[in-house]
């Protein structure tokens, strides 16, 4: 067999450091199982372990697929995703199941193993990008399309989205539903990365002069306040705190990575303060949000409830936590943490890992920060470092900002915690983010086009420029 | 079988060659001069900045983990100690000599059930109920009768080692529950309250608040419900602990905070007389046009009064004087000292007692009226009667001002003590001041004018002083003593209140004189 894949051009490359990873994140998580089945049970006992073994029998074919189509990828991204996951198996298995029950082909399925079908489609997803994924053609070309389909994507949702938890966030389409939101931050990084990386050069050259600053000129900055405006338009049509936070900070990390300028920074951050002033003065739940933020003991059987429900959560976990199975996510089977699947699962986590639990779980995904950086450090062209760094920020931003809403350290927004929380459309995107990175983290990959032209504004700019130059040269 | 090795081999070796001239990116495009530098070098700052942000991230967890665990666990409302109150016995809570106050047993159903051995402890110990949650010492010290609270650090860091997550404590009160009862007895179904504290400690000897309530009755989970609906409906408030939270007007108790204040600022000496007061015993001691009027007495009528007698005949006349001559602001602040216009911080819930309303232009008084009214204890003076024991204890204490405590210890399950010693809470006054306080307090016992002779303990020296504090033209006034024995070695400081009760001297006095003969053993 292994010759006639020779012959189709595959050859199989080994990936030693992902198995021995992939070996302990299945011990880890097997300890982790026998730990929680074993407190449920009061002897030591793996009990049904099936939803285990499915799950790490998919992380070794996953594995051997990648060993067999021989790709020069990454081997650390996997492991730490799979770790993510399956501590989200572990948790989602351990809360009340009946969280989340949905018919699946005439089967009921609770919280658990539910859970574990959308790891799996995440994975597969994630497997099939890093296999497949040869070119990045069609999203280095196609940039204002994908910025057109993000923007009807956005329309879709602030005509047809249903409200959930104060927020219009899903969308319905036949028997489907989704956060598109999730979808969304990854059109956006597509669209910036290439839009960035082709007015790079204008962009970190100063040509207007405003008293001591100079700008570039001021059409390059329109992205900025079109970027702005859409995080507003998201917080006040949308009322989704979490996603405009995370598209904002997400633009500025891509502006300053491709510019070097820290005055846009300063520049996004002075409009960011402005656009939430206003919000807070005109929207009544972004009030609510900041307000519960600073005492959430004001009204602590109301609004505040669920915040203080997390922090007693933390209280209880101290430094080692309760153990798995020992904490008190549910008494009985309410939850004591409101949508402790999904925006709370960081203070279920703390609770019963503990501090060093959790202090674990941010490693991780600073492992993925560091490899997601290394990649694009190592890209070979702008577009493609542009997008491994949104790519990268669009999974640790986004979980510093529910990990910080959870600890009172952000006002609460609702986003996912990527591979943690519930829910499908975050695993499916978060598994394709994934899956790109390691795609790009393939040199082997097809370069990138050569001898593309300088749009006419660039090369209007660059001759204004040299002219500049001259009469410069010429005047000293 | 070796087949797959050699072709495994040979795999390597055509791979090898292929790796490197994948591995070197191929050359880039472009490449102008004026091209900003490659994208890879601003990642450092990003880097920088994603650490900071997880940085503050772990600095939340160690807040709420470490610096802020034990508060969290031990917050009452926190649902852990509901689910700990299903699965784990309470701790015991013993008196100060070892009695059980409060104990587990199963109810009817198999449940798990606190049983009050003493309904007169129901103020201080409270209730500990599935229905209506906790009150008084059972709400205060929840965590660490469940257990949620390990009393050991390190017993908290391993606790989920341990087979059994909680590790509920005993408590050992202050409380002396024969004591407790000879109050509660002495002053039978008066409403009203006493307070008993140990003066060089602050250590709470007794407490009581009358009436009270059957603390089994509450728990009970058949009953529970109506009792309760009972109780509440009562005009005489028995869920209500007097002691620590009902508001009185003091009367001539208050005379010894105006001392205090007076003396302590210098405003007033021992030897001060008002000249015009021999007088003013007939007229009234006009002030803005208030006369106020001594109790008519046929002693101590012929001369300016000083301070011990003044205080001995309780002249309201005298302390009027003294009370303007020490000034809103002054005597404000001198209360202030001793516990006055903020709550006590103690084991049970406490209201701040308050000198003035507060709101007057006259630093917080409406006038001089109101000013020469408080110094002998009416006006808008109000007061808790924990707040008056304290401000006895103070005096027996030579001024200084111990934090009134319920609990000396806390035992574990798994057997580690912690002690809680005695604190200071306030230096009030000078050694000197509050020495001439306490020698014209025994006078106003054991004088041959004395008003609160009736507390006299035989064979020991004794202090104190009465109060007979008016709250109205319809209703009878409040009864009050304070005081302390033995004069000489304080070793009990009281306070008693019996509403509408009539003349101090009558109803409290004699109540305070036997509660502190019976602590000291003496018989009368």
């Amino acid at each position: 067999m292994t010759r006639a894949l020779y012959r189709a051009g595959i050859r199989p490359r080994f990936r030693w450091r992902e198995l021995r990873l992939l070996v302990v994140v299945a011990l880890c998580l097997t300890v982790g199982w026998i730990s929680l089945e074993s407190f449920r049970q009061g002897q030591v006992a793996i009990g049904d372990a099936l939803l285990l073994t499915v799950y790490l029998l998919a992380l070794g074919v996953i594995h051997v697929a990648f060993v067999v189509t021989g790709r020069h990828m990454d081997q650390i991204l996997f492991p730490t995703a799979a770790l993510l996951a399956g501590i989200s198996l572990l948790v989602m298995n351990r809360l009340p199941q009946d969280l989340v029950v949905q018919q699946v082909g005439g089967t009921e399925l609770p919280l658990g193993p539910l859970q574990l079908v959308w790891i799996l489609l995440g994975f597969s997803l994630l497997a099939a990008i890093a296999i497949f994924v040869r070119s990045d053609g069609w999203l280095r070309r196609y940039k204002y399309t994908w910025a057109a389909a993000g923007i009807a994507l956005l329309l879709l949702v602030f005509v047809l989205g249903s409200v959930t938890g104060g927020a219009r966030l899903t969308l319905h389409i036949g028997p489907f539903s989704g956060q598109p939101s999730e979808l969304l931050k990854v059109i956006l990084v597509v669209f910036l990365a290439g839009y960035l990386a082709e007015n790079r050069a204008l962009l970190s050259s100063g040509i207007t002069r405003v008293g001591a600053f100079t700008l570039p000129p001021l059409p390059y900055l329109l992205p900025m306040l079109a970027m702005w405006g859409i995080a507003l338009a998201i917080v006040i049509v949308q009322r989704d705190l979490g996603a405009a936070l995370l598209y904002f900070l997400v633009f500025l990390g891509l502006l300053y990575v491709a510019t070097r300028r820290a005055l846009y920074v300063l520049f996004g951050i002075v409009l960011f303060l402005v656009g939430g002033a206003l919000l807070y003065v005109l929207f009544a739940h972004v009030q609510d949000r900041i307000n519960i933020w600073i005492d959430p003991f004001a009204d602590r059987q109301g609004a505040g409830y669920q915040v203080i429900r997390a922090l007693y959560a933390y209280g209880r976990g101290g430094i080692l936590g309760t153990g798995l199975g020992a904490g008190l996510p549910a008494v009985g089977a309410v939850p004591s943490i409101p949508l402790i699947h999904t925006d709370f699962v960081f203070a279920a986590i703390a609770e019963e890992m503990g501090m060093i639990g959790a202090l674990a779980v941010l490693g991780l995904y600073l492992v993925i920060a560091e490899r997601g950086f290394r990649i694009a450090a190592a890209a070979a062209d702008d577009f493609r470092a542009l997008l491994a760094t949104g790519l990268t920020l669009v999974i640790v931003v986004q979980a510093a900002i529910i990990a910080g809403g959870n600890l009172r350290v952000l006002p609460l927004t609702g986003v996912t915690l990527p591979f943690i929380s519930y829910g499908g459309s975050s695993l499916l995107v978060n598994g394709a983010v994934i899956g790109l990175l390691l795609a790009l983290s393939d040199r082997g990959v097809d370069p990138p086009p050569r001898g593309v032209r300088p749009n006419a504004v660039v090369r209007a700019a660059q001759r204004a420029r040299a002219v500049g130059g001259r009469v410069e040269e010429a005047l000293s | 079988m070796t087949g797959p090795r050699v072709r495994l081999q040979q795999l390597r070796l055509h791979l090898r060659p292929r790796m490197r001239t994948r591995g070197a990116p191929p050359p880039l495009p472009g490449g102008a001069p004026s091209d900003p530098p490659r994208v890879g070098r601003s990642l450092l700052p990003l880097t920088v900045a994603l650490a900071v942000a997880y940085a503050a991230l772990a600095g939340g967890l160690a807040y709420w983990q470490v610096a802020q665990a034990q508060a969290l666990t031990a917050d009452p409302l926190n649902p852990l100690s509901l689910a700990a109150a299903r699965s784990a016995p309470r701790g015991t809570i013993y008196d100060a000599n070892g009695i059980v106050l409060v104990s587990n047993v199963r109810g009817p159903n198999g449940e798990r059930l606190r049983q009050y051995s003493y309904s007169i402890a129901a103020p201080v110990i409270g209730y500990s109920s599935a229905i209506f949650g906790t009150a008084a010492l059972e709400r205060t010290y929840d965590a660490q009768l469940t257990g949620l609270v390990s009393l050991n650090p390190g017993d908290e860091m391993l606790r989920k080692f341990r087979g059994q997550p909680y590790d509920p404590s005993d408590l050992h009160l202050s409380l002396d529950i024969q004591l407790q009862r000879v109050a509660a007895d002495l002053l039978g179904d008066q409403k009203g309250a006493v307070v008993a504290i140990e003066p060089a400690t602050g250590r709470i000897l007794a407490l009581v608040s009358s009436p009270t309530y059957n603390a089994n009755r509450v728990v009970d989970p058949t009953d529970g419900r109506q009792y309760m609906a009972g109780l509440q409906a009562r005009d005489d408030s028995p869920l209500l602990d007097r002691a620590t939270q009902g508001l009185y007007v003091p009367g001539s108790v208050f005379k010894i905070v105006t001392s205090i204040a007076g003396l302590g600022s210098g405003a007033i000496t021992p030897q001060t007389t008002y000249a015009d007061q021999p007088a003013e015993l007939e007229t009234g001691f006009l002030v803005d046009g208030f006369r106020i009027h001594d109790f008519p007495r046929t002693v101590q009528t012929d001369h300016p009064l000083d301070y011990a007698e003044a205080l001995e005949v309780s002249s309201n006349i005298w302390f009027a004087h003294a009370g303007l001559d020490t000034g809103a602001q002054s005597l404000t602040d001198w209360a202030a000292r001793l516990g006055f216009g903020a709550r006590i911080p103690f084991d049970l819930p406490t209201s701040p007692s308050q000198v003035t309303g507060g709101d007057g232009p006259l630093d917080g008084f409406a006038d001089r009226v109101e000013l020469a009214n408080a110094a002998y204890g009416q006006g808008e003076v109000l007061v808790t009667p924990l707040q008056m024991a304290l401000v006895a204890s103070t005096i027996a204490n030579n001024g200084t001002l111990m934090r009134p405590t319920l609990v000396d210890s806390l035992t574990s399950s798994s057997g580690s003590v912690t002690r809680l010693e005695p604190q200071t809470w306030s230096q009030v006054c000078s050694f000197e001041t509050a020495q001439t306080i306490r020698s014209a307090m025994q006078q106003a016992v054991e004088g041959e004018f004395a008003v609160a002779a009736a507390a006299k303990i035989p064979g020991v020296p004794t202090a104190g002083k009465s109060g007979t504090a008016q709250v109205g033209p319809n209703a009878a006034p409040h009864s009050w003593f304070v005081g302390y024995a033995p004069a000489d070695a304080p070793r009990i400081a009281v306070a008693v209140i019996v509403e509408n009760g009539g003349l101090g001297s009558q109803r409290a006095v004699p109540i305070g004189g036997r509660l502190m003969s019976a602590y000291l053993g003496v018989p009368r």
